[in-house]
């Protein structure tokens, strides 16, 4: 597969997924309100139109043969109005449409992987269900099943101009000409249908020009036709013509066969488009007047829908993040030049205009900064719109009344770890579907509550981290039902009446963990919470749990909000510059001699807060020279990470800053100096280099192993 | 091919005539210790000097550290060490040489620069000495009495000295 085709598959996999995406958010929505606006089958009606045209494009004919019956469907809802149908013909098709919609999605899933489509059978099985729907409400509808006769009518053979269709209604045609050679016919002619469907009623011929590939051979032999209805619509489709690209000529064609107009000569006027694809220009002069004023008031409704397309572009992740990484030099090197010993030489007038400009530098690259930032932050909606999704499927599933509250969808995260907090907040939910919720509505009114369940996917943000919460207003967990239960396991390290309730409800985050005796179908295969756990750890997040029997269980999330950079404390130890997390720090402060604490092994500890914790020397583990060897000299930093604390002993703080984080060049990688607790590195504001701790690591290496 | 072997011939007839392209690379060479050591341009991206090297804890000691070259940060080694020759203080005559060994970019720390000359690698011949450097893989008399050694900067990659 050449490039240009890979680049087009990219395209239609991206804009299909996204279309479905769409789809799928509103049909939980309109479900929730148990009909359809008759927006949203105009919306569902073309979004299926462009599925089906793009994937015949792609001849990927199981995806647009199921589109295309879909499209039928809603063809004639749209007609008939969204109101001929009864609540249970609604909720018939809202299950009908789920379903091609994961059919659909599984097909598009198929492409991605490059296996096999489904195979003629299948399609044609599901395809016939969407067909006995259609018969079915039509026929309720007591009206004669004319349904798609008026898309597509079967152009007759016989007509005035060679091959141009007969079509009694049509005022004038539109006969273009596409490019020549370009191999790519059905897309354009799909293209400018497309175009010109926002805002005309008109039909084109061969009908299924935009999808039907056999078509091609004809349509650069002879062109297509687009037909008006009135002339006025053709003047103004004519203007809008001139926008598109691909196209070779077109010419205006009076219909002959109108049934009122009386027969005009078949060809008016030709116009050749000689601008290249790419560019817009108008064509030659206008020998026609009548054109002019039409351009105008055309304008109008191909600018009004053009923005929706083209204000989002896809851009490869690899790029911004290098985006990110020029613009974090770009900081650091405006700091390096505007602290620069040399500036002291300067007069002091020349030194106050050096400073007013390098504010001026300092504001727009901080500008810089947030906007390179911000390109990598997408809102949360399309996950928790995709719980919106396993929520509904479950309730049927499960036959428990629950409602979805989502608040804070338009919280922005970075990519990264939007995309990687997906499975644990899927995992979350169907868990507290499948146990948090009671499992009937007596028990919910028994116990005093809404008959209704309640399940809130909230996100909010803090200064640095964003915080997910799932709250359910269920069961709640009993603290002694999870003691008995680790103790069965074995999973207790204490006496079962040492463990706090906050330490209880922990138990459930331990491999090997599960409560519900059955696996189901959505929940209960085995990973359990310590999965989610992990999960969230691994992309710098933490992950708690607090539940109070009888009123339901809240799992809170809190996850930086990238990746890339992160606010660190910089330390010295002899001549380097250390860089911990500041998120791991809970306390730093001075000792003296007398609370050194010493094990048998001569092993220094410190006792904080009615707990010992050991004491890492960074200059004795690293092996570095430093004049501050005695501990009262130096300074302790209390670290925890993953319930793991101890104190790092270091010369003394430099104080806080953000740091971009840098992986370590690819040679140093076989050192692994990921086990020896260094993380990677980060460059300062003057250029030096800083070693990024990453105090889990350290206290395997240093604390484990003494 | 016929062409090439005709080359060779002619090359073999008369020594000093103009060399055969394929086998003549422009080279850097340079000082390590008492070694001269010669290199293939291909692979240097430039001489690189005056950048503070950050030391870097538990690695080999040839492992001198990193520099922040511009907002890319790469590994330092120092070939004296590498060679287990013993080490030396850096002075003004010291260079560090920024590689690029397929698209791994790294730095050397060495001696001196010497010259960049012309080298046909026909006239390189192996090094008949049992235990050799690792490093080096070959050697080649150019006839003013001098030895150069050619330096085999892929074995840098696999850390096998």
């Amino acid at each position: 597969m050449d490039n240009g085709m890979e680049a087009m598959l990219e395209t239609y996999l991206y804009e299909t997924n996204s279309l479905l995406d769409a789809l799928d958010e509103l049909l939980v929505n309109d479900e929730k309100i148990g009909d359809f606006s008759s927006d949203d089958v105009n919306e569902i009606f073309r979004s299926m139109h462009t599925i089906k045209g793009s994937s015949a494009m792609m001849e990927f004919n199981s995806l647009a043969t199921i589109a295309h019956h879909i499209e039928d469907l809603f063809f004639y809802i749209r007609d008939k109005g969204i109101e001929s149908l009864d609540s249970e013909h609604k909720k018939e098709l809202f299950d009908l449409m789920f379903r091609s919609g994961d059919y659909l999605r599984s097909e598009v899933q198929k492409v991605e992987e490059g296996s096999p489509l489904s195979a003629e059978a299948e399609i044609d099985s599901f395809a016939s269900e969407i067909n006995a729907f259609l018969k079915k409400i039509s026929n309720t509808a007591d009206e004669a099943p004319e349904e798609t006769a008026d898309e597509t009518p079967a152009p007759e053979e016989k007509s005035a101009a060679p091959g141009m269709p007969e079509d009694p209604d049509a005022a004038a045609f539109l006969h273009i000409y596409l490019e020549e050679g370009s191999g790519m016919e059905n897309l354009y002619a799909f293209m400018i249908i497309n175009a010109l469907q926002d805002a005309f009623v008109f039909r084109c011929y061969p009908p299924d020009v935009e999808t039907n590939p056999d078509t091609s051979a004809e349509i650069i032999e002879n062109g297509f036709y687009v037909a008006f209805d009135s002339r006025e619509d053709v003047e103004q489709a004519e203007s809008m013509l001139k926008s598109q690209a691909h196209i070779r000529s077109y010419e205006i064609l009076e219909n002959p066969g109108k049934k009122t107009a009386a027969p005009a000569p078949a060809a008016s006027d030709v116009k050749t488009q000689e601008a290249p694809p790419a560019k817009q220009e108008p064509p030659v002069s206008d020998s026609k007047p009548a054109a002019a004023p039409a351009k105008a008031p055309a304008a109008v409704p191909a600018k009004a829908h053009a923005p929706v397309k083209q204000n989002l572009i896809s851009v490869n992740v690899m790029k911004l993040d290098s985006l990110l990484d020029i613009v974090g030099e770009l900081v650091i090197t405006e700091s390096m030049v505007t602290s620069a010993p040399e500036l002291n030489q300067l007069s002091r007038d020349s030194f106050d205009n050096f400073m007013k400009s390098a504010r001026q530098l300092r504001k727009l690259t901080d500008d810089l900064q947030d906007i390179a930032m911000s390109l990598r932050m997408v809102p949360i909606s399309g996950v928790f719109q995709k719980m919106n999704r396993i929520v509904r499927d479950m309730k049927q599933k499960l036959n428990k009344d629950v409602r979805l509250i989502i608040e804070g969808e338009n919280t922005e995260m970075d990519k990264n770890i939007v995309d990687s907090i997906q499975d644990p907040i899927m995992h979350i939910v169907r868990n507290s579907m499948d146990h948090g919720i009671e499992e009937t509505q007596d028990e919910r009114i028994r116990a005093g509550k809404d008959p209704q369940g309640t399940l809130i996917l909230a996100a909010t943000h803090t200064s640095s981290e964003v915080v997910i919460t799932v709250t359910d207003d269920g069961y709640g967990m009993d603290p002694a039902k999870l003691l008995a239960k680790a103790s069965e396991k074995g999973l207790l390290t204490k006496p079962a009446e040492e463990y706090t309730k906050k330490e209880a409800l922990n138990l459930i985050m331990l491999p090997g963990f599960s409560t519900n005796q059955t696996v189901t179908e959505f929940s209960g295969r085995g990973v359990g919470m310590d999965v989610v756990k992990k999960n969230i750890e691994s992309v710098g997040g933490t992950f708690a749990l607090d539940s109070e029997l009888g009123s339901g269980t809240t799992v809170t999330m809190r996850i930086p909000l990238t990746l890339a950079i992160m606010d660190g404390m910089k330390v010295t130890v002899g001549r380097s510059i250390f860089t911990i997390p500041i998120a791991n720090i809970m306390q730093s402060f001075k000792i003296t001699t007398d609370e050194i604490i010493y094990d048998d092994y001569g092993n220094e500890m410190v006792a904080r807060m009615d707990s010992f914790y050991p004491i890492v020397r960074l200059h004795r583990f690293f092996n570095l020279e430093t004049e501050v060897e005695n501990l009262e000299d130096g300074i302790l930093l209390w670290v925890e990470a993953n319930d793991r604390s101890y104190c790092i002993f270091v010369d003394q703080l430099i104080g806080e800053q953000q740091v971009v984080v840098k992986p370590f060049p690819t040679y140093l990688n076989s050192f692994e100096l990921k086990n020896f607790g260094i993380n990677g590195c980060t460059i300062l504001g003057d250029g030096s280099i800083s070693i990024i701790l990453d105090v889990l690591g350290l206290y395997g290496a240093a604390v484990n192993e003494k | 091919m016929s062409e090439q072997t005709t080359n060779v011939n002619l090359d073999a007839e008369e020594t000093s005539a103009q060399e055969e392209a394929t086998t003549v690379e422009r080279c850097l060479s340079f000082q390590v210790d008492d070694l001269i050591l010669f290199l293939s341009t291909d692979y240097i991206v430039e001489i690189v000097n005056d950048y503070p090297i950050t030391p870097l804890p538990m690695v080999p000691s040839f492992v001198k550290g990193m520099i922040n070259l511009r907002g890319q940060i790469l590994p330092v080694l120092d070939m004296r060490l590498c060679m287990d020759k013993p080490p030396a203080e850096y002075t003004g005559k010291t260079c560090v040489i920024r590689l690029d060994i397929d698209s791994a970019p790294l730095c050397i720390v060495i001696d001196s620069v010497c010259q960049v000359l012309d080298i046909d690698f026909k006239e390189v011949r192996p090094i008949p000495v049992k235990r050799q450097q690792k490093l080096l893989n070959g050697m080649i008399d150019l006839g003013d009495g001098k030895v150069m050694m050619s330096f085999d900067c892929n074995v840098l990659l696999e850390k096998r000295y």
